[in-house]
């Protein structure tokens, strides 16, 4: 007990077995949970660095998903194939998993023998994840490939764009590069619309995409190429092109611009031409020209629609018009006192002239903008340039504008305003895909009226049955086709040339009852044989009356050569 | 107790084991099995494509045009004139057929009669020796 009582210090306490135990097995748990967490700690480290790699989904910079993505097949009205995908094998190695880079060359090189030796060992050699060896082969050579055994090589399909009618409609599908992106025509068109963004988005693989029915005719498309390309031939002329328009919808139903291009192998837009560079392009969306005679038509109908001009006036043609040191003559000289619709039908420059300025200057120029002449003709092409027509008029520029000098615009611009002239006066925006009569309707705007369109119909018939268009005529009889020729002298070194024209026919038909407008260039024709002249008529006439002919029972126009028709078409003033 | 208990542990473990292995495998064949499944889907979607894009192509005008060009010698095809054509409306009506009716109607009579016109006609030639 004394050492209990002793400075009153702690006493010793012995743990008993059991209790020591107890701690020890306390310490052991701790130390088991340590490990545990340290275990499992890693474990979960690990699965979260596991699914923090981000696999490398691009290829050289490039989506995988893009590379794969497919685009919407282009059809025709009628549903035949303009363009369609094909699924292509392309060929990428990775070269850290090559073992052999000698083996793989000279293996290689005995499927594609056209690969360069010392380029492809450059290319295997490395630690890249992946390179393209070559792109867009077959699928004979893809088995080929497989059976050489070569570790480190795969195949992506890849989508390639293919035009069954190769140049037949070049201008109008544009063409894609090696990624199968729009690089030209509808086909950009459509990329800066939203195929590229479903693309991006991933969304454009396998058949997903609804094919896009386009407004042309393969049928009509083929004849105006035909006809185009003999008429480059027959005429020897440096360049021809053409466009048929359906004047209610405002559908291009074919669309030719020659010289053209391959799509299927987009470089050759590039070629010359005869020696020539930058030949190949759209010359009835992007050339502007100063479209001649046919613009009488724009003058006629401004006039006519102002109710200035009567069609029942006469205007003195005698004597060509001054302007300072200049003199404006007919170039089918009449030198009378003339009807409008023989100023039309003799293409007389004089009343032409008198014609616009009874109209006025400053009436003439509104007219044209009310045409949308003086902004870019809207299409779904991305090859556009702008017209250049001058602001403001003086007298000389009014004069020479209202017989198409002194101002250019585009074919498609004339194409539009003669499909508005002729279909009751609702000028409708042109458009390449496939559009209902009743979605056209929504978009009419009228810049003339109905009146003034009957009279131009009875001026564009008269003209094919007694004017310039009288070749045209022949060759589309039956068809009810009417026109206005135009023969632009074209300007070299600063002065226009006599030897050197720019031929131009636009028209529209069956003209009872108009349904398509078209216009035909024809670019330095030379005349056919000694009989025959190189005037609009001769050529550009001739070439819209085969055409016609052509086209017009595939568009359901059946001929007709009841008189009354065209005698219907005069005006009750002039009966 | 607990041995028991231990027993059917290890013994529910181990069949886990070897389901878990079996189903990994079955899985890891069945993924087989689809990447070949797709490689030849992909494969025949491509050759697919290659015969659609052949079919766009024969069907083109610019592929028909020549072919036709070619044989024309056999096949002797032109452009239609205008004057070929013709609409259903342009053809004459079918001339309206007048029936004689009172002749029908002595030709009933007559058959319901008993007296057959053809008849006595192939009786009358019969007798005469001579064929009709």
């Amino acid at each position: 007990m004394a050492l209990l009582s002793e400075g009153g210090a702690t006493p010793i306490a012995l743990d008993g077995a059991r209790k020591s135990r107890g701690n020890l097995t306390k310490a052991r748990i701790r130390w088991v949970i340590l490990a545990l967490i340290i275990v499992f700690g890693t474990v979960a480290g690990r699965l979260i660095q596991l699914g923090s790699v981000v696999t490398e989904t691009t290829i050289e910079g490039q989506e995988r998903d893009l590379i794969t993505a497919s685009r919407p097949a282009l059809l025709d009205r009628n549903g035949l194939e303009m363009a369609v995908d094909i699924r292509v094998p392309s060929l990428y190695a990775e070269p850290r998993r090559i073992i052999d880079v000698e083996e793989a060359v000279q293996k290689l090189r005995t499927v594609l023998p056209d690969l360069d030796e010392d380029w492809l060992r450059k290319r295997l050699t490395g630690d890249k994840g992946f390179v393209w060896v070559k792109r867009e082969l077959t699928p004979a050579i893809e088995d080929a490939i497989f059976a050489l055994g070569l570790p480190g090589f795969d195949f992506v399909q890849e989508s390639k764009r293919f035009y069954p009618g190769a140049r037949e409609a070049s201008h109008v599908l544009g063409a894609t590069n090696i990624d199968n992106q729009g690089i030209a025509g509808i086909e950009k068109h459509m990329d800066d619309e939203n195929v590229a963004l479903l693309q991006s988005l991933g969304l454009a693989r396998g058949n997903e995409l609804a094919p896009v029915n386009l407004s042309i005719d393969l049928r009509v498309q083929h004849v105006l190429y035909e006809q185009l390309s003999d008429a480059l031939v027959r005429y020897q002329a440096v360049a021809s092109a053409g466009a048929v328009m359906d004047v209610r919808t405002g559908e291009i139903i074919g669309l030719v611009s020659l010289p053209d291009y391959d799509p299927n192998n987009p470089s050759t837009a590039f070629e010359d031409y005869n020696g020539v560079k930058n030949q190949r392009f759209n010359r009835i969306t992007s050339g502007i020209y100063e479209l001649g005679s046919t613009f009488k038509t724009v003058t006629l109908a401004g006039a006519l629609d102002s109710g200035k001009v009567r069609i029942t006036d006469t205007f003195d043609a005698r004597y060509g018009i001054r302007f300072g040191r200049f003199t404006i003559d007919d170039f089918h000289g009449k030198h009378r006192v003339l009807t409008v619709p023989e100023v039309y039908k003799y293409s007389s420059n004089i009343g032409t002239i008198k014609i616009m300025q009874a109209l006025g200057k400053d009436d003439f120029r509104a007219f044209l903008s009310k045409l949308g002449f003086d902004k870019r003709a809207s299409i779904e092409l991305p090859e556009m340039r702008d017209p250049t027509v001058p602001a403001k008029f003086s007298e000389i520029v009014a004069a020479t504008s209202s017989f198409g000098h002194g101002l250019s615009i585009s074919p498609l611009h004339m194409l539009r305003a003669m499909a508005a002239f002729v279909n009751g006066g609702n000028m409708v925006p042109p458009t390449l895909i496939k559009r209902s009569e009743a979605e056209a309707r929504q978009l009419y705007e009228p810049v003339i009226s109905p009146t003034t369109s009957g009279y131009i119909r009875y001026l564009m018939r008269l003209n094919a049955l007694e004017g310039s268009g009288t070749r045209m005529n022949k060759a589309a009889a039956g068809y009810r086709a009417g026109g206005k020729t135009g023969t632009a002298e074209k300007v070299v070194n600063g002065a226009y040339s006599a030897s050197k024209s720019f031929n131009v026919f636009t028209s529209a038909f069956p003209l009872d009852n108009p349904r398509y407008a078209m216009i035909i260039l024809v670019d330095e024709p030379k005349s056919e044989n000694a009989q025959s002249g190189h005037t609009a008529g001769w050529n550009a006439g001739e070439v819209t009356g085969r055409v016609v002919a052509q086209i017009a029972p595939m568009l359901g126009i059946s001929p007709d050569f009841n008189e009354m028709l065209d005698a219907n078409l005069v005006p009750v003033e002039i009966r | 107790m607990i041995k028991t208990l231990n027993a059917i542990l290890v013994c529910t473990s181990l069949v886990g084991l070897v389901g878990v292995y079996a189903l990994k495998f079955q899985v890891e064949d069945t993924a087989g099995a689809k990447a070949a499944l797709e490689r030849r889907i992909e494969r025949q979607q491509a050759s697919l494509s290659l015969l659609e894009a052949e079919w766009a192509y024969l069907n083109q005008p610019t592929h028909v045009a020549p072919i036709v060009a070619r044989h024309n010698e056999v096949l002797a095809l032109q452009p239609t004139k205008p004057t070929q054509f013709a609409a259903m409306d342009s053809l004459p009506m079918r001339p309206v057929v007048q029936l004689d009716t009172t002749a029908l109607d002595s030709l009933f009579e007559s058959l319901e009669a008993g007296v057959d016109p053809i008849e006595q006609l192939i009786e009358a030639s019969e007798d005469d020796g001579t064929s009709l």
